[in-house]
């Protein structure tokens, strides 16, 4: 009896070409936005600057693909900023008492790996919504890092300084860890059966069920890969660091989170490349790094961003607006 | 009878494809029951909810003391104290019964503070009135469908209406629950409250209304007035009406293969009825029944989806047994739900994604074949003719239609041998109806087998070989071949075909 009125077709496939185009919306402002840059300041566009971007770019880089990786299953970590910060202290702990730098990153990504796993099976078992649920374990993961770097400044001894600093073929090694990340991450949601029964998880969960999708299965798998993701982003930051303190990776949630939603990555679940997520991230590199060179006040910094943020969602949200009426 | 309270004239109502009310008059007196009877979809539903102000007529009056309306708002039902008791839960359940008594009408100090001691008083009046073992500040999800059903009464009472409506309110009752709220409507009723009441149940219905109304396909048919004497049967007979010849029952020799599938002693509940039934190849078999009698827990239960307290599902010719949907699938089985926004489909997905995330071990271990994909799925997208722009389109931007097909496509893909489909063509338009009908048949015709449970008696009819009517969640009859009419189905749902045979 509710039939759809043919004649909706339009206005929908217009909206659709919207939706999808958001990351053509974004990569045109920052190609536009980088022209006004140069422009301003020639420095912008120095091959040093813009390798500086992509690296300094390249651990948000990776964590984003934690988040693209969840929210298109249906599920979110708010905890993972906490995750890379207890990794990092751990590593940096292990190489004070002269473990060597292969087996503290191991250990460092096998503990970021566990506090994953530990996520999963509580989002999963439980049924609560994750975002409650990790913001729990994002104060809990928190008071871990604290009570392993009691305050302190841990010093990385240098040790992982070549990998941070290294580049093969010109390209910083930090850098090329995230495109190999991005790519992965690519890969599972296109072409692996994993990363397509999560996809129809998140974009619907009771119907994946009646498909036979075993969802708890793939809620856990997830969530812990995403905390191998975010060791892997815990290595590559002490990597870039001399030493670490208990909040260092604090602000990488919010970023990867502002990042993936900015490159149209759905809360809804279901939607979201990592294409756009991509471009989210290098997004809000360029706006950091131009904010430095024309010297505005970092205290703007934050204003801006979150403004970005907003206009993003807003914009990504206007088709399903306008489908309403 | 003293001056009508509400009369009807010629009200009228169209949605798209279907004329749900035509021209129909109506009149309520104070102090009376006026009873409306009529299949699903005759026009029940809409008509109350012309009175209630949830719907628009598009001609015809309302008047109402009086006074007459082309149209009710919600807002207009309230002044004029028409209060409407629906099918559907409408109670918070996190908040008391005095709470949800007074909700959106809350008693305040100054209209901001409320007062909570004096609600609970006023609602234990009401409740106290009606002599009805309930306390105001009892939590609401801690009652029994039936004290809530109480609660929503009580919350209509507390408005002090001149009429109320109710809407199927012993639907998910048993005997003696139905008894009480019987008797509750009848002490209603001598306040002088004028009363709509909506029901399956006939026998109740014999036995309390002052008045009946029969309605058919959006016409009343009959209308049998205080005194005269009238049946149950009777009115089952006004409510099928139809020639029965009318319904296309295609003439097919019923010769039942192997059983495919078994059902023994299923439970949903360890107080619900035990439910056994064979399924057998080359078979369509239909459940059919009032709505609300529990078809559709049946088959959920029987798919997995939700937990059983006894009884056994095996897919007889492989030895499987089946306890939850991963099993079910795993066994051949494919469920097209009843809801295909909800739980059929990711409407913000694909075409494909749709089609073939149930067979994705089609397209590979680890690695998905997409060309292939992209190559099954537009076979399936061509043979049921799934009308859409391209396979990458969302299926939100599909036709009703069209989606069921993308369903029925998902199905095809994983290659089920038994479909377990509820209501078939919901909302769907006549000729997409009529294809998803002939392809049913082809299924079944290459020795697979369907359960399908509709609403739809000329549905049910045409199709089926074999027909399960529901009553009271058990099997009330079994009928097959030429048992197979609309009469039989009916009588059996409202439960007189056993002691006429």
């Amino acid at each position: 009896m509710s039939e759809r009125p043919e004649g909706r077709g339009g206005l929908a496939t217009v909206m659709q070409r919207i939706g999808r185009s958001q990351a053509a919306v974004i990569a045109v402002v920052i190609v536009v936005l980088s022209a006004a840059i140069a422009a301003v300041n020639p420095v912008f566009i120095s091959l040093t600057n813009l390798f500086a971007i992509l690296l300094q770019s390249s651990v948000t880089a990776i964590a984003t693909m934690c988040m693209v990786l969840l929210m298109v299953s249906g599920g979110l970590d708010f905890s993972i900023g906490s995750i890379i910060s207890l990794s990092c202290v751990v590593m940096a702990k292990l190489i004070g008492a002269g473990y060597g730098a292969a087996l503290t990153a191991l250990i460092g990504i096998a503990i970021a790996t566990a506090c994953g796993l530990i996520n999963g099976l509580i989002v999963a078992k439980s049924r609560c919504p994750p975002i409650i649920i990790t913001l729990g374990m994002l104060y809990v993961y928190h008071g871990l890092a604290l009570n392993v770097a009691e305050g302190k400044f841990l010093s990385l001894g240098g040790k992982f300084e070549l990998l941070g600093s290294s580049r093969l073929w010109l390209i910083p090694v930090p850098v090329l860890i995230a495109v190999a990340v991005a790519l992965l991450t690519w890969t599972l949601l296109i072409y692996v059966k994993y990363g397509r029964r999560l996809v129809a998880i998140g974009g619907n969960e009771d119907a994946a069920f009646l498909a036979g999708i075993n969802i708890d299965f793939h809620k856990i798998t997830a969530y812990t890969l995403n905390g191998l993701i975010a060791g892997l982003a815990a290595l590559v930051l002490v990597s870039r660091l001399g030493s670490v303190i208990s909040t260092v990776g604090a602000d990488y949630a919010l970023r990867a989170l502002s990042a993936a939603v900015i490159g149209g990555v759905s809360f809804q679940g279901g939607k979201g490349t990592v294409g756009g997520a991509i471009l989210g991230v290098i997004l809000l590199g360029v706006v950091y790094n131009a904010m430095n060179i024309l010297g505005i006040s970092s205290y703007y910094q934050s204003i801006v961003l979150g403004a970005i943020v907003v206009a993003a969602v807003v914009f990504s949200n206007l088709g399903a607006l306008r489908m309403r009426r | 009878m003293s001056e009508a309270i509400i009369s009807v004239r010629a009200l009228d109502k169209r949605f798209p494809g279907v004329h749900a009310l035509k021209a129909m008059d109506f009149d309520l007196s104070p102090g009376e029951l006026h009873c409306i009877v009529g299949e699903n979809g005759a026009g029940k539903s809409t008509f109350i909810k012309l009175l209630s102000g949830a719907l628009k007529p598009d001609s015809g009056s309302i008047t109402v003391k009086g006074a007459r309306y082309l149209e009710i708002t919600p807002h207009l039902a309230r002044e004029l104290g028409i209060s409407t008791i629906y099918q559907e839960n409408i109670l918070a359940p996190n908040m008391t019964v005095a709470e949800n008594v007074f909700l959106g009408r809350e008693r305040t100090r100054g209209g901001v503070f409320v007062e909570y001691a004096r609600s609970r008083g006023e609602a234990q009046a009401v409740i106290d009135g009606l002599g009805i073992p309930l306390r105001a500040e009892a939590m609401v999800e801690r009652l029994s469908p039936t004290e809530q059903q109480f609660v929503k009464i009580v919350r209509a009472l507390s408005s002090q209406p001149a009429v109320l409506i109710l809407d199927e309110p012993t639907a998910m009752f048993d005997l003696t629950e139905a008894e009480r709220l019987l008797k509750l409507v009848n002490d209603i009723r001598s306040q002088g409250i004028g009363i709509v009441y909506i029901s399956h149940h006939l026998e109740e219905i014999v036995r309390i209304a002052d008045a009946i109304t029969v309605l058919r396909d959006g016409v009343v048919v009959a209308r049998h007035e205080s005194g005269q004497r009238v049946t149950p049967t009777q009115l089952a007979l006004e409510m099928v009406g139809r020639p029965v010849a009318s319904v296309s029952r295609t003439e097919r020799p019923f010769k039942p293969g192997e059983v495919i599938l078994r059902v023994r002693e299923l439970r949903r509940t360890p107080g619900s009825q035990p439910i056994s039934f064979d399924l057998h190849r080359g078979e369509i078999l239909g459940i059919a029944g009032m709505v609300g009698t529990g078809r559709t827990e049946i088959v959920r239960a029987m798919f997995g989806v939700d937990p059983r307290a006894g009884g056994s599902v095996r897919r007889e010719d492989k030895g499987l047994e089946i306890r939850n949907p991963t099993e079910a699938i795993t066994a051949g089985l494919g469920f097209l739900t009843e809801d295909r926004q909800r739980t059929g489909l990711a409407v913000s997905l694909s075409v494909a994604h749709n089609v073939s995330v149930a067979g994705l071990d089609r397209l590979g271990r680890v690695f998905l074949n997409l060309a292939r994909e992209r190559r099954l799925v537009q076979s399936l997208v061509d043979r049921l003719s799934v009308k859409t722009p391209s396979l990458g389109q969302e299926v939100r931007f599909l036709s009703g239609g069209n989606q069921q097909k993308v369903v029925l496509a998902k199905w095809l893909f994983k290659d089920v041998d038994i479909l377990v489909i509820d209501e078939p063509t919901h909302g769907i338009d006549v000729s997409t109806k009529a294809e998803i009908h002939r392809w049913m048949r082809e299924f079944v015709a290459g020795g697979k087998a369907i359960l399908m449970v509709s609403s739809e008696m000329p549905e049910v009819i045409a199709l089926s070989d074999r027909v399960i009517v529901i009553r009271g969640g058990a099997v009330a009859a079994t009928l097959s071949g030429d048992e197979i009419s609309e009469e039989r189905l009916i009588l059996s749902s409202v439960g007189r075909a056993g002691q006429e045979e």
